[in-house]
């Protein structure tokens, strides 16, 4: 087995020696701070995005808060509005009403006056008419004069009677 | 193909090839194929993790997220086992892992020479780790590191028994460390190489038979680098967290 022939072992050694020590010392002073440096200028760049990210979060979340309050404050403003307006305007109906009905029941009196008044007139009227027939009739048929009393006495019975 | 008579050992392929003959203070320190395949895996490593983490981009390329996949893998594992003492060894830690890793991708590559294969240079690497933690618990513990043979909660009449064994258990980290990735390296390759033979050596078309075999062996092989890499640093990081937590 070559392995085990030590004709080579200490040229192996030293060419081992060399190469190992060269690598060692170069990743260590060249290759391994390069990472390092780039390892932590991106941890660091994260690190801040992510602060950043975090701070307009935080900001966002605030503008947010406060649409909601405007929100929340407008629609109470828009109910308390309906509200008052509601209630003026019942208010207004209610007197409307309350005027019309007064006006109606004016015009009502008013109509029911002139009514008792027409039936009054009217009722004289047929008591004159009753008084000229009547003794219209008695002159013409009986050749009888009646006084005027007498006949609206006997139309006032007559009615009685009537009613 | 092969010409009649010329003999194709498995092993073969972990023959060491010296390109020149150099001596230095007596010992000989010729430049090998192991010697060009460590400097390749060095390269690659040390390429890719220098080009593609050049534009320094928040938003990484693909190239540049492999290489940071790569750190924050090593960064885990470092912090999951040994906690925030690990960051001192984590350039340790990541280069062996590194170059475990690429050592063993290299040695994937067709007439690739796998310098992992070799037991004196898994020996080394683990024996660097084993001395390293060994003074690093004298360091931070003085001469009360040796508490760390005896277990507390047993019997004391078996503690004789078990002192020795802790202390065996604890010299053989180096040997099992580096045999584990020395036996696996060897194996799955000349496994391949004995396969790749078959496809030869089979008559008409039924060496596409072995030719198969190859294939999915070489997916398995191409894990067990990436498995034995990984086992290799995590049992460093392992050792690290002994040499500070001692029970």
């Amino acid at each position: 087995m070559p392995q085990l022939n030590p004709e080579f072992f200490i040229s192996q050694l030293f060419w081992l020696f060399v190469t190992f020590s060269f690598l060692l010392v170069f990743l260590w002073r060249i290759s391994l701070p390069r990472i390092s440096t780039v390892l932590n200028k991106r941890e660091k760049k994260i690190n801040e995005d992510i602060a950043e990210a975090k701070e307009l979060q935080a900001e966002a979340e605030k503008i947010q808060q406060s649409i909601e309050d405007q929100l929340k404050k407008a629609h109470q403003e828009t109910s308390d509005m309906l509200k008052t307006s509601s209630t003026s305007f019942q208010e207004k109906t209610a007197d409307e009403l309350s005027k019309i009905d007064e006006a109606l029941d004016s015009k009502i009196n008013e109509s029911a006056n002139l009514i008792e008044q027409n039936k009054n007139e009217s009722l004289l009227k047929i008591h004159e008419n009753i008084k000229d027939i009547t003794k219209l009739t008695l002159s013409k048929i009986a050749q009888f004069n009646v006084s005027d009393n007498d006949i609206s006495n006997a139309v006032k019975s007559a009615e009685r009677k009537i009613n | 193909m092969a010409a009649k008579g010329e003999k194709h050992s498995p092993l073969e392929q972990f023959e060491i090839i010296p390109y020149s003959k150099t001596e230095f203070g007596g010992y000989d320190i010729s430049f090998t194929n192991s010697s060009l395949s460590m400097i390749i895996t060095v390269a690659v490593i040390t390429l890719f993790l220098t080009l593609t983490v050049n534009p320094r981009s928040i938003v990484p390329s693909r190239m540049q997220l492999i290489s940071e996949l790569m750190y924050n893998f090593i960064a885990q594992l470092l912090s999951d086992t040994v906690g925030d003492n690990g960051k001192k060894y984590f350039p340790f830690v990541f280069s062996l892992f590194m170059f475990v890793l690429i050592g063993n991708m290299v040695g994937m590559i067709p007439y690739q020479f796998t310098f992992t294969s070799h037991i004196i240079v898994t020996f080394a690497l683990a024996s660097v780790v084993f001395i390293g933690v060994t003074i690093l618990g004298f360091v931070n513990h003085g001469i009360k590191f040796f508490t760390f043979f005896y277990i507390p909660g047993v019997p004391f009449y078996m503690h004789p028994l078990l002192i020795p064994i802790e202390v065996i258990s604890y010299l053989s980290r180096p040997i099992s460390l580096s045999v584990r990735l020395f036996a696996n390296m060897l194996a799955g390759h000349t496994l391949l190489k004995v396969f790749a033979g078959f496809v030869v050596a089979m008559p008409f078309f039924t060496g596409a038979l072995p030719l198969a075999f190859i294939v999915a062996l070489t997916g398995l092989e191409i894990l067990i680098a990436f498995l034995q890499a990984y086992v290799f640093a995590i049992l460093t990081c392992l050792y690290i967290n002994d040499a500070y937590h001692l029970h």
